[in-house]
C-alpha cells in the first residue's frame, strides 16, 4: 500500500539492489511491504485453515455428540475394546511431539539451523511411533472383527455374520424370533470380559474408526509436511529473518495434537467403569 | 500484555519479523503440565461420577487445548485476529451441533407434516404421526416394543 507511489521493476525484485530504500531479502515476495507483513499474512492463512479443518472435524464431533446422547448405553459398554494405556501412550507421543515441534521452532528463530533438523527430526519420529501404536490398536480391533457392517450388520446384508456364525472372536449369537429376545454379538474386551454387544454398537466403533481414521490421515499429512520443512531447512532455505515454513508446519503439527487432545477423553475414556 | 503487542503487531520500524522467542525450559514447563493433565483425566476415568465424568474429561481436555494453542501455537503473543480466527472455528462448531441436537430431539414433535413418525431420543411414536415400525424400534431398544410403552434409554 505504501509503495503505490514507487516506480514497479518488473524482474528486479529479487536481485540485488542495493541502492533502494529498504532491499528486498530474496525471500520476501513481491507483493509484500515487508517480511513482517509476509509473516503475519502467512500466519492469518494458516489460522483461517486451522479454523477449516476444526470444522472439518466438527462433522464427526456434531454425529459423536449426538449419537452419545442419544443412546450413551453404547458408548458404555464398547468403550471397554479400546485398550486406554495405549490410547495414553500415543496421547504422550503426541504431546511430546508437540513440544519438539515448538522447539523447532523455537531454535529457527534463534537460527540454529542444525538444532532445528533434530527437533523436526525427533517429531517425525514420534508421528512414526503414534502411527505404529494405532496400527497395533486397528489390527486387534480388525481381527477380533469390530469393523463396522462385519459383526454388526443386518443379517441380510452380504458379508454380514449370521446369527451362531463366528468371525475371530466375535460371536453373533442367536436370537429368539419367536420369544422376541434381541440379536447380540459376543466378543471379548480388552479386559478379558465376554461382553454382548447390540448390533447398534457400530455406531461406536464406525465412530472410532471414523474418528481416528480421519486424524491418522491428518498425522500421514503432518509428517510429509514436516518432511518438506526438514528437508528445506537441511537447504539451509530459512534463517533468523525467514522462518514462515518451519512455523506454520508446527502449527499445523499442533492441530493434529489439539484433535487428539478431544479424541482420547471421547473415545478411551467414557465414564462408567466395571 | 502491552509489551507483547507492541511484538505482535509488527509495527516495528525496520519490517523486520519480530516474534516473541520463548525460553525452551518454559516449553519443557508447558509439557510437564500437558503430561500431568493426562495423568488426571486417565486417573479419573477409573472412577464413577456419574454424568461429571464427561464433564471433567472435557475440562481437562479443553485446559491442554489451551496450553497448546497459547503457548506451543504462539496465541499468547500473537495478532489478536489469529486468535479471533480460531475462537470462531469453535463458535459456530457449537453453532453446528446445537441447532443439530435439537433438530433430532424435536424432529418427530414438530414436522409430522413432512413425515416425521418417532421421537428420536425415545423411540415413541411422535403425536400426530404415523405408528413408528417395529423393524426400527428394534434395532434401537433392544427389546420387543410394547404399544404405548414408554421407553427409558438412560
Amino acid at each position: 500500500m505504501a509503495n503505490v507511489s514507487e516506480p514497479v521493476n518488473p524482474g528486479k525484485g529479487h536481485a540485488e539492489h542495493g541502492g533502494d530504500a529498504h532491499a528486498h531479502p530474496s525471500f520476501l515476495a513481491h507483493h509484500f511491504d515487508t517480511p513482517a507483513q509476509q509473516f503475519n499474512a502467512a500466519k492469518l492463512g494458516m489460522w483461517v485453515f486451522i479454523a477449516t479443518e476444526i470444522l472439518m472435524f466438527g462433522g464427526l464431533f456434531c454425529a459423536y455428540a449426538i449419537w452419545r446422547a442419544v443412546d450413551p448405553a453404547i458408548f458404555d459398554q464398547a468403550h471397554h475394546f479400546l485398550n486406554k494405556k495405549m490410547g495414553a501412550s500415543n496421547t504422550i507421543v503426541l504431546l511430546f511431539s508437540s513440544l519438539t515441534a515448538a522447539l523447532a521452532v523455537r531454535s529457527a528463530q534463534v537460527g540454529k539451523r542444525k538444532l532445528t533438523s533434530i527437533y523436526l527430526v525427533i517429531t517425525i519420529l514420534c508421528a512414526c511411533a503414534f502411527l505404529v501404536i494405532k496400527y497395533f490398536e486397528y489390527s486387534h480391533k480388525i481381527h477380533l472383527g469390530l469393523l463396522p457392517g462385519h459383526c454388526f450388520g443386518h443379517p441380510g446384508f452380504s458379508g454380514a455374520i449370521q446369527n451362531g456364525e463366528e468371525v475371530g472372536t466375535c460371536l453373533r449369537v442367536h436370537a429368539d424370533q419367536a420369544a422376541g429376545t434381541p440379536e447380540w454379538v459376543r466378543a471379548i474386551d480388552e479386559d478379558g470380559h465376554v461382553q454382548l454387544l447390540p448390533p447398534r454398537s457400530n455406531m461406536y466403533f464406525g465412530l472410532y474408526f471414523m474418528m481416528t481414521g480421519l486424524h491418522g490421515l491428518h498425522v500421514l499429512i503432518g509428517m510429509s509436511i514436516l518432511g518438506w520443512v526438514l528437508v528445506r531447512n537441511m537447504k539451509g532455505q530459512f534463517s533468523k529473518e525467514y522462518f514462515t515454513a518451519v512455523d506454520l508446519g508446527a502449527l499445523y503439527w499442533h492441530l493434529v495434537d489439539l484433535v487428539w487432545i478431544y479424541l482420547f477423553p471421547l473415545l478411551y475414556l467414557v465414564g462408567k467403569p466395571e | 500484555m502491552e509489551a507483547n503487542l507492541a511484538h505482535a503487531s509488527g509495527h516495528d520500524d525496520d519490517g523486520a519479523v519480530h516474534s516473541h522467542i520463548s525460553s525452551a525450559q518454559f516449553y519443557w514447563g508447558i509439557f510437564g503440565a500437558l503430561v500431568f493433565l493426562t495423568f488426571v483425566t486417565v486417573l479419573v476415568s477409573y472412577y464413577d461420577f456419574g454424568s461429571a465424568n464427561i464433564v471433567i474429561a472435557m475440562v481437562v481436555a479443553t485446559a491442554k487445548a489451551g496450553l497448546v494453542a497459547t503457548f506451543f501455537m504462539h496465541l499468547r503473543h500473537d495478532k489478536l485476529f489469529n486468535t479471533l480466527a480460531f475462537l470462531a472455528a469453535f463458535l459456530f462448531l457449537a453453532i453446528f451441533i446445537l441447532l443439530t441436537y435439537d433438530d433430532i430431539g424435536r424432529r418427530g414433535e414438530v414436522d409430522n407434516d413432512y413425515g416425521g413418525t418417532i421421537k428420536a431420543q425415545t423411540g415413541q411414536p411422535a403425536p400426530g404421526g404415523e405408528p413408528a415400525t417395529t423393524a426400527t424400534s428394534d434395532e434401537t431398544a433392544g427389546e420387543p416394543p410394547v404399544e404405548g410403552a414408554p421407553e427409558k434409554k438412560r
